[in-house]
């Protein structure tokens, strides 16, 4: 910067800048003002719908703590985040890296990976429970031809959040892979020219040259899959409903039973308060993390 | 040539094909799930209830038939639905364009964390708990039985987006030119408008996909505030779901014709898409 | 225009139906003040012509009979119908987030009575039908209230004597049972409990990918199967006159171990994810031996496009258990919401949809068994029914040996959602006894609130 703009800029214009946001805030504030007070409001009460509405305070909140399926589902929540987070990472960076190679029909391969990201999510897990179907569906089949022996799928305890969360990555590597796509394609090439001149192998290259420069890429896409996987609905809905029992029953899930199968919305307000703070802790614990990446 | 020149020619020969056979078959790899769940949705649809329900599973289907799709149009009011997603998405996609990348680029210079944590509230918050209040609101106003309520619902979805994407692009971009408009005597309108808006396009072109794509998709807002004539296209599908038995066919035909438009839009932008999001990092600097 | 009830029109007769022995249905008399006949001449059927009305419907035969003659309602009324069939969960959530808008946006809808009948009634969202029905210039005079069997009336009416709702379907629990299989094994139909466990046996061969039953085993969905073995040890899962939930009895243990018994031991893998429809696509594929599940799911069983198996359903009742036998059922009603603004207009469609032709209908369809006795006993109607005469045999067989499949309270989900997990868990290997136990713990404080 030249130094009448450094002058300029440090007279503060910093300042002035709020009012192009105003709007936003203001469309913001009027969705969301009411039904935060509301859900506030109501956490404090015991409300069934179809019964009179009664003023408990904290009782709600303490009842949660106490609630073993509460505690069940945030256990569920966090394994089921924790998988669909480092799995779509993991094969978004690797598929980043080979879209980021020049090779024929890239164009068209593009177009077809993104594809599941696109897809609507209520329709695909429609098919996908088709696909899962123990007896008649077509992943079981092809299981069997290459003798391997047919799986549950969904229909049990122990293999239904792994399958929920293979539908999952299926849908967000794409977004993932473009995320660290847009950091490869700005990455500059100098530094592995002169790296090559030194004789480094691939391995080298991507260890000490790549991955640096895409980490605050890469922390990005984290930081995006966590808050979505956090509050994933409409596949876990579609393909278990929470189950079997509550085997898959997230916190969502469970928010959801209580307030629109139970009617109690009481109850259902202080989930989605304490729903709430976990992911604003865990997104903070993210976003610092960003800060420290932060390149340029 | 020599010996061993020839047979190290030979083994660089080699090596090479070899990698690029092992990264073709990545290619494959990364690309087949995607292509081939799509294909097994356009199988069942086109297939009759015995050929569905056949295991082992039948691939071709012999013959193909239409039934399904026009079972789907006759049971239920697709074009209807089709027509609330359309004004639906694209009505809260232009809203937040207007008021989206002002608020980016604002927030943006300001380095207004707390108000960007704010606007960004909207996203984190689980969307269910919107639902019951917010009706409420919409029966007090009198708006339930038309769009209204699903069309401000989704502005929740598609604002946040935009301005989370233009705030990190515009942090991205270069500020010299617009000191250099401020200078010359613009209002910081203007050097909004005539200076960064232009440049903004990639960011732009990113958050309107995004958005369209997260709003078309959105199911449990048109499903809950929806009435019959007012619901959206994915809340319809789940509705599709027959008595009689779980209809595979009709249910992958519903389920296709629901993505449809957006794969094509996809297919058509992908290159948009991608240099959007790619030349949102940084360019030189 | 405005209804005012004309009390000095109202024919004050009681009339005692008697016992329509004929159907086998129990029909219990039935003591109404009815408009008859002899006012004839003051209803008129075009009477609303030119309104238009909004019907929200669950999604099944009912509903598929219902909207296949809308246009006709249309040309009989004038009246204009907007209607929708929504699946059972969401209709069910729906319908209950717009009741507590305080403006629904129907003006009829179809209830579960077996799930919410004490909700809809405790918050009194309907209007009360027995006004209507008395009030004979808006009922038909041939509507012949007294044609309603006794059954479907207890189940139409709440405790404190408001009819909400008017009866449109009861729904029997029986076993379907694939005819050739057992056939080829020489089993008969099983009369008993330990009956209905050797046939299993006898029938599943796992290494052909047969097997002998076949239930719900989803969570939520499941708890009819479970209540109808509990209903065999002559239990209900809770005593109406105590509100005391029952389910750590003996017999409701029993039950949560011959559900464990049978599925884990007898149906294919996977049955923890089946609902009625994964369970009823699994029979009609022909490897399945017996299909527990309501009498209604038939049609598709005998349709060739749809099932492998036409001509070899067989159809059976209950068998005995040890205490008793009795056949779970459940039921829909129709009704009118208080805040509508057409009542008069609504009630012309409820009627219409439970009149004896709409019966008649629903009954030949195989979709249903309506709640009226003529129905059962008309000649011409019974000769029309799709289905194998076997099936209305069973169909009659079972309503006679009916009993309630869930318990009257108001938290129906919840209670459905508690005890399904329970006895999902159990399939999974879980001990039944512990698990009934933890269900029972969990879900006494919410009963105890919600009837206080």
């Amino acid at each position: 910067m030249t130094a009448p703009i450094a002058a300029a800029a440090a007279r503060g214009y910093g300042r002035n800048y709020l009012p192009f946001a105003y709007p936003a805030l203001a469309i913001t504030a009027m969705v969301i003002v009411f039904p935060w007070l509301f859900t506030l409001f109501m956490s404090a009460h015991e409300w069934k719908i179809g019964s009179p509405r009664e003023f408990v305070g904290f009782a709600n909140y303490v009842k949660l703590a106490g609630d073993p399926r509460f505690l069940e589902s945030i256990g569920h929540t966090l394994w089921f985040t924790l998988l669909s987070v480092v799995l779509p990472i993991a094969f978004g960076t690797g598929a980043a890296l080979v879209f980021n190679e020049r090779f024929p029909l890239r164009g068209f391969c593009r177009a077809v990976f993104i594809l599941p990201m696109m897809a609507t999510p209520v329709a695909v897990a429609l098919v996908w429970k088709m696909m899962f179907h123990p007896q008649l569906g077509v992943l079981n089949y092809i299981l069997t031809s290459v003798g391997l022996p047919p799986s549950l799928w969904h229909t049990s305890i122990d293999t239904v959040i792994p399958t929920l969360v293979m539908v999952e990555v299926w849908h967000w590597t794409p977004l993932v892979m473009l995320i660290v796509l847009g950091g490869l394609a700005a990455a500059p090439t100098e530094p592995y020219e002169s790296a090559r001149l030194d004789g480094a192998n691939a391995w080298q290259m991507f260890r000490y040259i790549t991955l640096p420069l895409i980490m605050p890429f890469v922390v990005l896409a984290v930081v995006i899959r966590t808050i979505d996987a956090l509050k994933a609905f409409d596949t876990i809905f579609v393909i278990s409903e929470g189950g079997p029992g509550t085997a898959s029953e997230t916190i969502n899930i469970y928010l959801y039973l209580q307030a629109f199968a139970f009617y109690n919305i009481g109850y259902a307000s202080a989930i989605v308060v304490v729903f709430f703070v976990l992911i604003i802790v865990l997104a903070m614990v993210l976003l610092w993390l960003r800060q420290k990446s932060k390149w340029s | 040539m020599s010996a061993p020149a020839r047979t190290s020619e030979l083994s660089w020969l080699a090596r090479r094909v070899a990698s690029k056979l092992a990264f073709g078959f990545a290619v494959f790899v990364i690309v087949s799930p995607a292509i081939l769940v799509m294909l097994w949705m356009l199988s069942l649809s086109l297939k009759n209830e015995v050929d569905n329900m056949a295991y082992p599973p039948v691939f071709i289907p012999s013959p193909p038939t239409l039934a399904n799709f026009e079972a789907v149009f006759e049971n239920s009011n697709l074009m209807r639905y089709l027509v609330n997603s359309l004004l639906v998405t694209g009505g809260a996609t232009l809203v937040a364009i207007l008021v989206g990348v002002p608020a980016g680029y604002g927030i943006a210079k300001a380095s207004a964390h707390r108000t960007a944590i704010c606007i960004l509230i909207a996203r984190i918050t689980p969307a269910l708990s919107y639902l019951i209040p917010l009706y409420m609101m919409f029966q007090m106003l009198g708006l339930t039985g038309s769009l209204w309520p699903i069309f401000i619902t989704h502005l929740v979805i598609t604002i946040p987006i935009f301005v989370y994407v233009m705030i990190g692009f515009f942090e991205s971009l270069p500020p010299d030119l617009e000191e250099a408009a401020l200078i010359d005597g613009c209002t910081l309108w203007q050097a909004f408008r005539h200076v960064a808006l232009p440049l903004a396009r990639p960011g732009i072109v990113v958050a309107m996909i995004l958005s369209i794509i997260f709003s078309w998709n959105n199911f449990v807002f048109g499903a809950v505030l929806g009435g019959r004539q007012t619901r959206t296209l994915p809340a319809a599908v789940y509705n599709m779901l027959t008595f009689e038995q779980v209809a595979w066919g009709p249910l992958a035909a519903a389920a296709l014709l629901v993505t449809a438009p957006v794969l094509v839009l996809t297919l058509f932008i992908q290159k948009e898409i991608v240099g959007g999001l790619t030349a949102g990092g940084v360019k030189g600097g | 225009m405005t209804m005012t009830t004309r009390k000095e029109n109202r024919r004050g007769l009681s009339r005692r139906a008697a016992l329509r022995a004929g159907a086998g249905l129990l029909a219990a008399p039935a003591i109404m003040k009815v408009a008859t006949a002899q006012t004839s001449g003051a209803f008129n059927w075009r009477r609303f012509a030119g309104q238009s009305i909004e019907v929200s419907l669950t999604l099944g035969p009912r509903a598929n009979v219902l909207r296949a003659h809308e246009k006709e309602f249309t040309e009989l009324t004038g009246i204009k119908v907007g209607s929708e069939a929504v699946p059972e969960q969401q209709h069910r959530q729906q319908v209950v987030i717009q009741f507590n808008s305080g403006n629904p946006q129907f003006d009829v809808l179809t209830v579960s009575l077996h799930v919410q009948k004490r909700l809809v009634g405790k918050a009194k969202w309907l209007h009360d039908m027995k006004p209507l029905l008395a009030d004979s210039q808006l009922t038909a005079p041939d509507y012949d209230f007294p044609d309603f069997t006794g059954g479907g009336l207890r189940w139409a009416t709440q405790g404190d004597g408001r009819m909400d709702t008017l009866p449109l379907n009861i729904d029997p629990w029986m076993i379907y049972y694939n005819k050739e299989l057992f056939a080829a094994r020489g089993l008969a139909f099983p009369k008993t409990f330990e009956e209905i466990v050797m046939a299993a046996e006898k029938l599943t061969d796992k290494a052909s990918g047969q097997f002998g039953w076949v239930s719900r085993g989803l969570k939520n969905a499941n708890v009819p199967v479970w209540t109808s073995f509990m209903l065999g040890y002559d239990v209900d899962p809770v005593n109406t006159k105590t509100i005391q939930l029952q389910t750590m009895t003996d017999g409701a243990i029993a039950a949560a171990e011959y559900y464990k018994k049978l599925n884990r031991e007898f149906a294919p893998p996977g049955t923890v994810g089946f609902n009625w429809n994964e369970a009823q696509t699994s029979f009609s594929q022909g490897k399945i031996g017996m299909w527990i599940d309501g009498i209604g799911f038939a049609p598709p069983l005998e349709d060739p496009t749809k099932s492998r198996i036409v001509g070899k359903v067989g159809y059976g009742v209950m068998p005995q258990g040890p205490k008793a036998r009795h056949s779970a059922t459940f039921a829909d009603g129709i009704g009118i919401p208080v805040a509508s603004k057409k009542r008069e207009a609504a009630y012309l469609y409820c009627q219409w949809a439970t009149s004896k032709l709409m019966c008649n209908r629903l009954l030949q369809s195989g979709g249903g068994s309506p709640c009226r006795a003529s129905s059962y006993t008309n000649p011409e109607v019974v000769a029309g029914i799709k289905l194998p005469r076997e099936w209305l045999q069973c169909l009659q067989d079972s309503a006679a040996i009916g009993r309630q499949g869930l318990p009257e309270i108001v938290p129906v989900t919840e209670f459905r959602d508690v005890f399904g997990v329970g006895l999902t868990n159990t399939l999974g290997g879980a001990d039944a006894r512990a698990e009934m136990q933890k269900a029972t713990e969990a879900f006494t404080p919410v009963l105890a609130k919600s009837e206080a």
